[in-house]
């Protein structure tokens, strides 16, 4: 079972993130546990996490979420999910990774994290070795919601 | 004259975001660089007067650009400007020269701040 302790500091960097970028306080909504990771969302971003936990985190929200987050972020209405927009919500994904990263580190567990990448399209399954996720959604109020879905785990020591 | 200031961040937006509060408050971006490879290369070309640097890059990524461009020329004004700020990257960043660690997202005046007591 993955540990609730790595799952934490991604809802709580998620939320001090939307504070500061687009200015309103998500509400977190009821943890769930997936046996894998996958996502129903239309626009996800990829991170992945390396050191002593390791594995993959998802954010998942609507084409409309996206847009009007991306719209709030880059201070203008967008209405079409360009380069600019993509690499907005990307930046997006990437920092609430590297202040989870932070949080994780401060309990022992110093990450490194690697560039988003963007994924569009509904019902994507990863496939990674076998760590079930654990999923948070977040209510934006009027922007949508907005899913979390950790899939970490301690790397495996190698014996001597 | 206008400080002259480059830009090193493998994301369009924030290149864009930092591009405008730069220009938006009388300092000149000379350059944009996407990764560190660019980075260092641009730098030994413009020789600006200020680097921001993102760490998490591919090719090559914020820190070892920032030791790179700090060999090359020791008084190298570089600002860390990326959304890992654990206290380890912090201190491995100080270490290496960089003159100030901002910590993505982050509000306009805290760039400027930064830029300015090094532009100064």
């Amino acid at each position: 079972m993955m540990k609730v302790q790595y799952v934490s500091p991604f809802a709580e960097a998620a939320v001090s993130v939307f504070e500061m970028l687009v200015g309103l306080t998500p509400e977190r909504g009821q943890l769930a546990a997936r046996p894998q990771l996958f996502t129903t969302q239309q626009v996800n971003i990829v991170c992945g996490i390396t050191g002593p936990v390791e594995g993959l985190v998802i954010y998942g929200t609507s084409m409309n979420s996206a847009l009007k987050i991306a719209s709030k972020m880059i201070g203008m209405p967008v209405t079409q999910f360009d380069q600019l927009v993509a690499s907005a919500i990307g930046e997006l994904g990437n920092m609430i990774t590297g202040n989870s990263a932070s949080l994780l580190a401060a309990q022992g567990f110093g990450c490194d994290i690697t560039p988003p990448t963007i994924i569009r399209g509904t019902n994507v399954k990863i496939t990674t070795v076998d760590i079930p996720a654990l999923v948070i959604p977040l209510n934006l109020k009027e922007l949508g919601t907005f899913e979390v879905n950790v899939s970490l785990q301690e790397r495996k020591k190698i014996a001597a | 004259m206008a400080k002259r200031i480059l830009i090193t961040d493998d994301a369009l937006f924030m290149r864009v975001t930092l591009k405008n509060i730069l220009t938006q408050n009388g300092y000149e971006v000379v350059g944009e660089a996407a990764n560190g490879v660019e980075s260092v290369e641009l730098y030994k070309q413009l020789k600006p007067d200020v680097v921001t640097m993102d760490i998490t890059m591919p090719e090559m990524d914020g820190l070892q650009a920032l030791k790179e461009i700090r060999s090359m020329d020791p008084n190298a004004s570089i600002v860390m400007c990326t959304a890992m700020g654990q206290k380890n990257m912090v201190l491995e960043a100080i270490q290496a020269g960089a003159k100030d660690f901002i910590v993505k997202p982050f509000q306009p005046d805290r760039v400027l701040e930064a830029i300015s007591k090094l532009a100064a």
